[in-house]
């Protein structure tokens, strides 16, 4: 079915009476097996005025139209499909009532006929009565509305049927004698009615659908140009049927299955088959007695309020997804359009008391224009910060009261958005941490005291010259050791050259070493530290090291050349290892106190 | 002399390093400066990590960083579990405040009077609060706010005491690395970030004090450490404020104002008097007692109670100590012991005085610790404590440094105020999770250090080998190259390496073993929300019992938002945060005359009840009854305590006796005291009770929680009526029916013949009056005895 377009406005009619339309055959049906009242009608019209007719007018009892929630007209088509007409809100001189003009899609010739089909749902008509019952008893309610069709023009001949929630019917008013069959009543056919004939029907009749009405609903759609449109509403929920009269037992509503019967236990709210991440939550937290249906086409959400809704009680619920943005957002260059549901399906029947939507766009979002299939109210745009957002996100507000099933359809947010500015926000992120890093930097690297304290100072540097010191002293020990393998593998291998080679580099590495620290002492004194003499210490120890090293180099080469027997140079280079091992322990001793 | 008594002395450089390589301490003055002086003295000799430190600090970051991790991901349990949900009793009305900050502001909130609490009476919850708690989860959701991050204060809420978890973590690797070295530290963090004593109260979601007073704690101690070394006013300007921050946070900061005079006693009692002792605490004192004394709940309390006296008596010795200390430079020898001798007895007569406070202060909390017992039931037994896995292996610390001192003191003071009362468990926790890091770390030290000599041999680059064997070796100290190469083992003090690597592998099964006991512990005993129940089905399913927010939420919407709801002080705080509604009495157990009141309600009978209620306006009653799930802690259970308070207030009106039965038992069934059974808490838990059977082998009406068949199945309600009853009926509401216009009366109405009409038989002459209908009394007549 296409958008109806309903437009409101001062619209001065002629007298409609002067069209010459009359209303041939009028089929209406009054459905009342819900807590609304969808009253649709068959209408034969039939120009028997002189002039061809373009438009022609709905009219609705005064009594019904403040709980007017929709309207529609369609007309039957050559083919299967309905076509809808629009409509415009009008007023009758002299007369009370909602009306409206309806425009005929071609013009009905003088004597032509049509067929057309109007649709009326209203909200709230269905009164409980009695209005407060006990836990035990059955809902009823009473309707109250007209047996013949409100119209501007004469009738020809109407008849009605009322299709009721149950068999069970205290009373209903008997004009023309209609006839009741289970759940459906019908009445006339009554002949020849009079333009703005009123007639009151009363039905009083068991009804125990769940009167549930949403009170207000806030639909948030914040849609971000990363892949997400994020959805959340806030919905308040009150059971408008008959009050809870007396205790509420719960030993009662568990055993007695007919006890409570008018109350909401759970319903059924469906999602966009694309939901993903739904929550469902209140103020203290997750409501934890709820169930999700993924299906082919939607996600089911079977809602179960905390407790169980009895007539009067009302709840408070966030209900909350993420949708895939590609699916409903559209781009071309800078321009987007954002096609979404305006408002979107809570539960079967819904009635929306008042309903405010906002859609938060990304920021940079620029000459935002929105185009809804129904009049809404804009209210001022407002501006939303949230994570990473320097200038704030425009925020679209529009409300709009009493919303039925059938206001579920599609609205477009067309804006325009600088591509560019996608990289802000990585951009922001990238120079916090910059500025983090580089004060850590600054505040590592340069010296912010006040006082200078030469101690500490000095401390430090002798601290870094004696680990220096350290080191060079350890690598000077491991040449000793390495000499020692060259004594070995010259004793196997006889071969002098290689000895002297060795030696030669020991001798190298080993002045360069020593001058090295030397140096170092130097400077340990020149900072005026005590342990300049101790590495004078090692120092002396060292030159006598080297002496022996020299001294076993010296006998095995003796030893080698035939000049010793190998006994004596055994045991000289065991005295000669001991004197050795008794001078590192020494600078050992003499390291570990630096 | 030890090192750090003497400020004056310059530090041979030689000196030093022997202080340091003998016990492996460090010294604060000798000490490079944290990571800015690791930085700044390496940075210039080599860069980053092919320094030792720099590999030291990475390492020590990480390690900080981990724990951190660990500390806060072990605590989120009760979130991936359930969800994001305060929990409990008292982190509701911390939340409830919170919220009220953050919506009001600052000032509104130091203002507040909470007229939902206490009906009639109301609650001034500024003055009668710590704020700190409230602030900083305020000023932090108000800097994130500042930032455009839109997190919901509830959040901030839940996640406040994991996060600070890893504060504590840290502050507690500063203090174990001041008082012994940086192993131990780490070990320390570790050990903090994940031992359930402390996990037990800031799991995330449980939004109260000690979350963040645990990190105060620590943090105080550490810069009061650093303060006695330093003998700066800065640091001890810092330990002040930080001293400030836990006033503010819990009530504990008396165990601070206790804690380190006594450090300061001890001192003084081993003669390590300083100027730089003076100094910190002198300054401590009068900085955190003008502090202290900002918050408004503590008040005047640092000078008038007798908690904080202590802190003044040892504050006046160190005073006439350092004045001796001056005099002694003055007078000859004979003067000075004269006044030697005053001061002695002056001191002692102090130091008498103090004990006496102290032992009065035990006492106080000793008989907290009765009143409170009642809320003991809800705490796990001391058995999920960290104390029998790590008490044996206390080190025995031998010489002692000033600062090393604090250590020993403040274990005593901890194990003696956790003795006094189990809540202040948490206090010990820290020094458990210390001084058993300092077991270990030393222990390590002592056999892993050898060990990795001996697995790797010198080898040909000397300097390279250093590096590798530093950058191993977690518990030597920064910046220093402290081994060296030589060419033969030293003698191995005779441990095999079998040895040591079965004690070894053992230090590490036990860590091991601690840490899956830590985590254990966590998922199973402290990890529910308490507000939430959850049931697992045989195939291991879960069923969540969530009637306790079914209930609390249908108060919420569907009563007047005006209502009063009576209930036990257990759910004072939970109805005042999740239903938004007027409490009677709540867990803030100020007024026990109140809550007695409240409990002589309960105990009453319907019609005594009726009138209590309508004294105190109640609309609704509220209760927790468990019998038809098996829940325990409900108020049938809790009943006995309701008649105790209630007894202590009004003993002529309850005696806890008539709801016993001749033999001393407290039954529910057919056998039960017939006070019991007509009383409004019995009449109300199994209202309707008597008719539902719960499973085919049990009669109708049988309580799973006692397993016993409720002795009166027939209760009717003349003055209430059932309200609302939550799926599992764990939570019961019954409306308290308004008067009617005229009370109807149960019995016909007394036909009183009509008058007739009297004139008075007095004239002028006869004014004596006379009594109609006299009794007329005829003498000399015996009473017959049977008419008696």
């Amino acid at each position: 079915m296409k958008a109806l377009k309903l437009w409101t406005g001062p619209w001065l009619l002629r007298a409609a009476a002067a069209d010459g339309l009359v209303n041939e055959e009028v089929k209406r049906t009054v459905d009342l097996s819900t807590h609304l009242a969808k009253i649709s009608a068959e209408i034969l019209l039939a120009n028997q005025g002189g002039s061809p007719v373009q438009s022609f007018t709905l009219a609705l009892e005064p009594e019904l139209g403040p709980h007017l929630a929709y309207v529609g007209a369609s007309v039957k088509g050559e083919e299967e499909e309905d076509e809808s007409l629009e409509l415009k809100e009008t007023a009758v001189h002299g007369r009370s009532g909602t009306f409206f003009q309806v425009q005929l899609p071609s013009a009905l010739a003088a004597g032509g006929k049509l067929r057309v089909k109007v649709e009326t749902v209203l909200t709230h008509v269905l009164r409980p009565f009695p209005s407060h019952i006990t836990q035990a008893e059955r809902q009823l309610v009473v309707f109250q509305g007209n047996h013949y069709l409100y119209s501007p023009y004469p009738t020809r001949s109407q008849s009605t049927r009322v299709r009721l929630a149950s068999k069970t019917v205290e009373s209903y008013t008997k004009l023309g004698n209609p006839s009741k069959n289970d759940e459906v009543i019908e009445y006339g056919p009554f002949k020849d009615v009079a333009p703005f004939s009123q007639d009151t029907m009363k039905i009083h009749y068991e009804n125990n659908a769940p009167f549930l009405t949403i009170s207000s609903i806030t639909r948030t759609i914040e849609v971000s140009h990363w892949g997400n449109i994020a959805v959340e509403e806030t919905i308040d929920l009150r059971h408008t049927g008959a009050y809870l009269k007396g205790p509420f037992s719960r030993y009662d509503y568990q055993r007695q299955s007919d006890s409570g019967i008018s109350s909401v236990k759970s319903f059924k709210t469906i999602l966009p088959a694309s939901a993903q991440d739904v929550y469902y939550r209140d103020e203290i937290g997750n409501i934890s007695t709820s169930h999700l249906q993924v299906l082919e086409d939607s996600v089911e959400v079977e809602v179960r309020p905390r407790f169980p809704l009895f007539g009067g009680w009302k709840t408070h619920y966030i209900i909350g997804y993420n949708l895939p943005s590609y699916e409903y957002l559209y781009t071309l260059g800078d321009q987007y359009a954002l096609k979404m549901r305006l408002i979107d399906h809570v539960y079967d029947d819904q009635v929306i008391d008042h309903m405010t939507v906002k859609v938060i766009l990304p920021e940079g979002a620029r000459n935002v224009h929105l185009d809804t299939p129904y009049v809404i109210d804009r209210s001022p745009d407002q501006l939303h910060y949230t994570y990473l957002d320097t200038f704030g996100r425009p925020v679209l507000v529009a409300t709009k009261n009493n919303l039925v099933e059938q206001h579920i359809q599609d609205m477009v947010v067309h804006y325009t958005f600088n591509k560019i500015l996608m990289l802000q926000e990585p951009l922001l992120v990238v120079g916090a941490f910059y500025i983090l890093f580089f004060t850590v930097i600054i505040y590592v690297r340069l010296d912010f005291s006040i006082t200078k304290d030469p101690a500490a100072e000095v401390r430090m540097k002798v601290a870094s010259i004696t680990e220096q010191v350290l080191t060079l002293v350890n690598k000077r020990l491991g040449l000793y050791r390495q000499m020692d393998e060259v004594v070995n593998r010259y004793k196997q291998s006889r071969d002098t050259g290689a000895l002297n080679s060795g030696r030669k580099t020991l001798e190298a590495e080993h002045r360069t070493l020593t001058n090295d620290i030397a140096a170092l002492q130097a400077r340990l004194k020149a900072e005026g530290s005590d342990l300049a003499e101790k590495v004078g210490e090692i120092q002396k120890l060292d030159g006598q090291v080297k002496e022996l090293v020299n001294q076993s180099c010296q006998e095995s080469e003796r030893l080698v050349a035939g000049k010793v027997k190998k006994e004596t140079y055994i045991t000289s280079e065991k005295t000669l290892a001991g004197k050795r091992q008794e001078l590192i322990s020494r600078i050992d001793s003499l390291l570990d106190a630096l | 002399e030890p090192i750090s008594n003497n400020p004056q002395q310059k530090h041979s450089v030689s000196a030093q390093e022997k202080g340091l390589g003998a016990g492996g301490s460090v010294s604060g003055n000798g000490r490079p400066n944290t990571a800015a002086g690791c930085g700044g003295g390496g940075g210039g000799l080599s860069g980053g990590l092919t320094q030792p430190a720099g590999w030291q600090s990475l390492l020590s970051f990480t390690i900080l960083f981990l724990a951190w991790l660990a500390g806060f991901s072990s605590r989120l349990f009760a979130v991936i579990r359930f969800e994001s949900i305060i929990h409990e009793f008292d982190p509701w009305f911390n939340y409830r405040s919170t919220h009220h900050l953050s919506t009001n502001g600052f000032y509104e909130f130091l203002n507040w009077f909470d007229e939902r609490a206490w009906y009639p009476l109301g609650r001034i919850v500024g003055g009668t609060v710590y704020p700190g708690l409230m602030v900083t989860a305020g000023l932090i959701h108000y800097l994130l706010n500042l930032l455009n991050v839109t997190v919901h204060i509830r959040d901030v809420c839940v996640f406040l005491a994991p996060i600070f978890s890893g504060l504590t973590a840290i502050s507690t690797f500063l203090l174990t690395r001041e008082l012994w070295n940086q192993g131990a530290g780490l070990l320390a963090a570790c050990f903090i970030a994940i031992v359930p004593g402390y996990i037990s109260r800031s799991v995330a979601g449980s939004f109260d004090n000690e979350g963040i007073a645990i990190f105060a704690l620590q943090f105080t101690y550490y810069l009061w450490v650093k303060s006695v070394k330093t003998g700066s006013v800065f640091w001890t300007i810092g330990c002040c404020l930080s001293y400030f921050y836990m006033v503010s946070a819990w009530g504990g900061y008396v165990f601070i104002i206790n804690l380190i005079p006594l450090h300061v006693f001890v001192l003084l009692l081993m003669q390590r008097y300083s100027r730089r002792l003076y100094i910190a605490y002198s300054t401590f004192y009068i900085v955190g007692l003008v502090l202290s004394m900002q918050i408004p709940f503590v008040g005047f309390q640092p000078i008038r109670t007798s908690e904080h006296m202590a802190a003044a008596g040892v504050f006046a010795l160190l005073q006439a100590y350092a004045f001796l200390q001056y005099l002694k430079d003055r007078l000859t020898k004979q003067e000075f012991q004269t006044l030697f001798f005053l001061g002695v007895s002056l001191a002692a007569g102090v130091v008498f005085l103090t004990v006496i406070y102290l032992t009065y202060t035990g006492e106080t909390a000793a008989t907290m610790a009765t009143q409170h017992h009642s809320l003991a039931q809800h705490m796990p037994s001391l058995y999920f404590s960290p104390l029998p896995l790590i008490n044996p292996i206390k080190p025995v610390i031998l010489n002692l440094d000033t600062e090393r001192l604090f250590d020993p003191v403040l274990s005593a003071f901890a194990v003696y105020f956790a003795g006094v009362m189990v809540r202040l468990m948490l206090t010990l926790t820290p020094v458990v999770c210390m001084l058993s890091a300092i077991a270990f770390s030393s222990v390590f030290e002592h056999y892993l250090g050898d060990d990795m000599k001996r697995e790797n041999p010198p080898a040909e680059d000397s300097s390279d080998e250093d590096d590798k064997r530093n950058s191993g070796n977690l518990y030597d100290k920064a910046g220093k190259v402290r081994k060296h190469v030589s060419e033969q083992d030293r003698p191995e003090e005779g441990l095999g390496p079998n040895i040591k690597s079965i004690v070894t592998m053992l230090m590490l099964m036990l860590l091991m073993m601690f840490a899956v006991h830590c985590t254990w512990v966590t998922s199973n005993a402290y990890s529910s929300p308490s507000v939430v129940l959850a049931s697992y089905n045989h195939d291991g399913s879960r069923n969540i019992l969530d009637d306790f927010r079914e209930a609390y939420y249908w108060l919420r919407q569907n009563t007047d938002e005006h209502a009063r709801v009576m209930s036990w002080w257990d759910y004072g705080y939970q109805i005042a945060g999740m239903a938004n509604r007027t409490t009677l009495v709540d867990n803030n157990t100020w007024n026990n005359s109140h809550i007695a009141l409240v409990g002589k309600a309960m105990s009453s009978n319907e019609s005594a009840a009726y009138e209590i209620m309508k004294s105190l306006d109640v609309d609704y009653v509220l209760i927790i009854f468990g019998g038809v799930i098996g829940y325990s802690g409900d108020d049938i259970n809790k009943f006995l305590w309701m008649v105790r308070i209630a007894e202590g207030e009004h003993p002529k009106d309850i005696r806890e006796s008539d709801y016993f039965t001749p033999q001393g038992e407290f039954r529910v069934d057919k056998a039960g005291s017939p006070t019991l059974l007509n009383c409004l808490m019995y009449k109300m838990s199994y209202y309707r009770f008597g008719e539902m059977q719960l499973d085919f082998r049990t009669p109708p009406g049988f309580d799973r929680t006692r397993n016993a068949e409720i002795g009166n199945k027939d209760i009717r309600l003349k003055h209430l009526e059932e309200a609302f009853t939550s799926e599992h009926w764990l939570v019961r509401i019954y409306r308290v029916k308004k008067q009617e216009n005229r009370q109807a009366l149960d019995h016909k109405l007394r036909n009183v013949a009509a008058k007739q009409k009297y004139t008075s038989k007095k004239t002028a002459k006869r004014k004596r009056g006379y009594v109609k209908n006299k009794l007329v009394l005829k003498k000399g007549k015996k009473l017959n005895k049977k008419s008696v």
